[in-house]
Parts: structure tokens; C-alpha cells; sequence
């Protein structure tokens, strides 16, 4: 018999905090959606471009782009998008172009816009260690069709409690947020779960280098399915992150010629698992 | 072209409809909403919906045969949708096609009393066909 496990439950937005998302993400950006800013907030993991309290778009290094997105898997060749691109010059008029020349229906830009927009400001209001800087008025705002814009504008307080609501549902899922921007090797747990081809596939490209964003990359995919699946395979005990290597002042000299080399004591797979367990629960 | 609101306005002149959303499903974030939802939260709402649309995905029993191993990660979902009924009601999921990693889903809710499943379902798909691939 097989036991379908069912996956803990996606968080719903908490309602007492549906005004305001107090002290978690960016103080900077509840203050500047507050005055209404028009700029770009550039933050280590991204920068998002806001215009009157609202988030015109949103963009990361981590978190693949509409371009990326539209041209993995035959939405548009890489000719068509970059020809839009290059004639337009910004976002807004590119989709515009695109919708113009009959690529795409205006749904398939709408979705896609939102879909990259919110993955990229996850990153972008990720905990960072450096202060984000605001630049006033370098937003190209469209006013001449603003009604005709075709990619939607999203309210800041909207895109915080989504970011929240994402944090909390990978927290749900596996409690490591290193997980989202280490490298990951795979592990060999003891008895492996059944996976989804979607699984299958996120751990086919796990290869000790790549981090959850460059697998999302690779597959021309969005970025936050991709740490979804890394966290379930995580919590299944099927990728983890490489041990982190000695500093290299305290590494001792090589062994002498002829000794045999320990193997790393992670090699044993319940070692594994116990190392996994003590990790999680730190994390708690 | 039609976008996300005009798709969900057409699926809410269907008999019977009492809301319609179009969600994300691997996230629960709805893309668009039109209308009403149970419990009056269209957000929770949104977060249900896609928990039944990734199980019903990503369980093999429901995959078409001979494709649930081998069904490439980017492909859409090898079903199309999922009908809920209850004493009151009706839910229909359409999985939406698209040639990008989409991942959305049309969600239609519909009042039991004047509701035509078998219309709306129709209706639905073909108005999914349409949302992403013109």
C-alpha cells in the first residue's frame, strides 16, 4: 500500500496583518509606499520599481525574467522577444509591441508579468546585510496609455503580504531559507519517497553547484516552484547543502603520502539524516 | 485580446456562477478574482483551490496511462480539470494550457440551484484554451 502523505496546508494571508506588514521585510519600502514614491528600491537580492504605492515590476538575478520565461519553451523565439525589446526599450512597451504584433494574448503577458514580478520581489525582500537605496524618479512611468498598459501594477502592501505569506509556506515546508540561494547535492536517504516529475527533474540538474535559482534558470521555469521542490526534497531527505569547507587558515596540511583519506563522516547515510534532523530543529 | 479580468467576467456569465479566480497553483496567490467566494475570503479561497489542483497533478493515478513516469516537468498537467459538488454548489478547475511554465488554474464556483455543470465545463475549457494560447 502506498501512503499518499498529503502537504501541509498553504498559509493564508493572517488577517491582523492584512493593513500593514510591520517590521518584517523592508521599513524602507512600508515608508516609501506610504508617500506614494516613484523610483527604484535596489536591494542585495533585487530591486523592485514603484510608482504611486504600487509595484510596476520587479526584478532579480535569482528569479528568472518575462524574456527567460517566454522564450524557454516556445511562447516566443529569443529573435522575437530581444527584436521587442530593442525597438521598446522598457517592459511596458515591449509587451505592448508583442501584444501588437499578435505573439501573445494579453492574458499570457498579464500572467507571466505577475508571476515573475512576485518570485523576483521575494528575493529582492529577502533579509539582507546591506541597506537597499532608493533612487527617486527613475522609473519610466507611461502616462501617455496608462489605461492601455498592458502589464498590471500590483499595491506594495499586497506584494509584502505575499512575500510573507511565501516565507512562511517554504518555512511550512522545510525550515532552512539557505536552502534558496545555496548550492545542493543530492543525498541517498535510507527509503526514498516516490517523486513527482517535477521533482524528478529538479534533482536531475542538482549537481553541487547549482542553487535552487540556477535549477529554475536551467529549466527556463519560475524560480518559486523550483524552492518549493527543493524544500520538499529537502525535508524528503534527498538533497542537501554541501558541508560548508574549513576556513582555509585552520585546514590542516594534506595527509602524508600513503595515508589512506577518512572519508567526510556526512557519508553514511544515517549520519545524514541525524545531521539533517539537528538542522531543522535549530531552525525551528 | 481578451486578458484576465475579461476571461473571468465571460466564465461569470455563465448560469449560475457566483465567483471565479484565476490562481496560481503551485503558490496559492490568485492572479485575478471576480465575484464572490465561500467563506467571503477570496485569498483563502485562492490557497484551497490550488491544494486540490497540485494534489490532483502530481498524484500518478490520475495521470492519462503510460505517461505518469514520463511526463516531462515542464509539460502542463496531464489532466485537464477537477469537479467538486456539495449540497449547495459546484467547483470546477480547468488547468490552463500555455506554452511558458504558467501554472494556473481557472477556478469557477457555481450555485447548485441554476448551475449546468456540463455547460460550464465545456465553457471552461474552451475558455481556457483561449486565455493563453489565442
Amino acid at each position: 500500500m502506498t501512503v499518499v502523505e498529503a502537504p501541509p496546508p498553504l498559509p493564508i494571508r493572517d488577517k491582523t496583518t492584512r493593513d500593514r506588514v510591520d517590521g518584517g521585510l523592508s521599513p524602507m519600502l512600508t515608508r516609501l509606499a506610504a508617500e506614494q514614491a516613484t523610483g527604484v528600491l535596489v536591494r542585495e537580492g533585487g530591486s523592485l520599481h514603484l510608482a504611486g504605492g504600487l509595484v510596476l515590476h520587479a526584478e532579480s538575478r535569482f528569479a528568472p525574467g518575462l524574456g527567460t520565461l517566454l522564450t524557454a519553451h516556445g511562447a516566443l523565439t529569443a529573435e522575437e522577444w530581444w527584436t521587442a525589446v530593442g525597438e521598446a526599450g522598457d517592459l511596458a512597451g515591449t509587451a505592448r509591441l508583442l501584444l501588437a504584433g499578435g505573439h501573445l494574448t494579453r492574458a499570457a503577458v498579464q500572467i507571466c508579468h505577475l508571476q515573475t514580478l512576485y518570485d523576483a520581489a521575494y528575493f529582492a525582500l529577502a533579509p539582507s546585510s546591506s541597506p537597499g537605496r532608493f533612487h527617486y524618479g527613475a522609473v519610466h512611468v507611461d502616462t501617455g496609455e496608462d489605461a492601455g498598459s498592458p502589464l498590471p501594477a500590483v499595491p506594495v502592501a499586497d506584494v509584502e503580504r505575499e512575500v510573507v505569506r511565501r516565507r512562511t509556506l517554504l518555512h511550512g515546508l522545510w525550515p532552512d531559507a539557505l536552502t534558496d540561494s545555496e548550492p545542493l547535492v543530492r543525498t541517498h536517504p535510507i527509503a526514498a519517497p516516490a517523486l513527482t516529475p517535477r521533482q524528478t527533474a529538479v534533482l536531475a540538474l542538482v549537481d553541487g553547484v547549482r542553487t535552487a535559482p540556477d535549477i529554475a534558470i536551467a529549466q527556463g521555469g519560475r524560480a518559486f516552484p523550483t524552492l518549493v521542490e527543493v524544500r520538499r526534497l529537502a525535508a524528503a531527505g534527498l538533497l542537501a547543502m554541501p558541508p560548508a569547507p574549513p576556513p582555509p587558515a585552520a585546514q590542516p596540511p594534506g595527509p602524508p603520502m600513503g595515508v589512506p583519506v577518512a572519508p567526510p563522516d556526512d557519508f553514511d547515510p544515517h549520519i545524514a539524516l541525524l545531521k539533517r534532523v539537528r538542522d531543522a530543529l535549530e531552525a525551528l | 485580446m481578451p486578458g484576465i479580468d475579461e476571461c473571468l467576467l465571460e466564465a461569470m456569465r455563465l448560469p449560475g456562477a457566483r465567483g471565479a479566480a484565476l490562481v496560481d497553483w503551485t503558490s496559492g496567490l490568485a492572479l485575478g478574482v471576480v465575484g464572490e467566494f465561500p467563506g467571503g475570503d477570496h485569498e483563502a479561497a485562492a490557497a484551497e483551490v490550488a491544494e486540490l489542483a497540485r494534489l490532483a497533478a502530481e498524484q500518478p493515478a490520475f495521470a492519462p496511462e503510460g505517461t505518469a513516469d514520463t511526463g516531462p516537468a515542464d509539460a502542463d498537467p496531464a489532466i485537464e480539470d477537477v469537479i467538486v459538488s456539495n449540497r449547495d454548489g459546484y467547483h470546477l478547475l480547468r488547468f490552463v494550457p500555455a506554452p511558458f511554465d504558467s501554472g494556473a488554474v481557472l477556478h469557477l464556483w457555481l450555485g447548485r440551484p441554476d448551475g449546468n455543470l456540463a455547460l460550464a465545463r465545456m465553457r471552461l475549457g474552451e475558455m481556457a484554451g483561449r486565455l493563453v494560447l489565442g
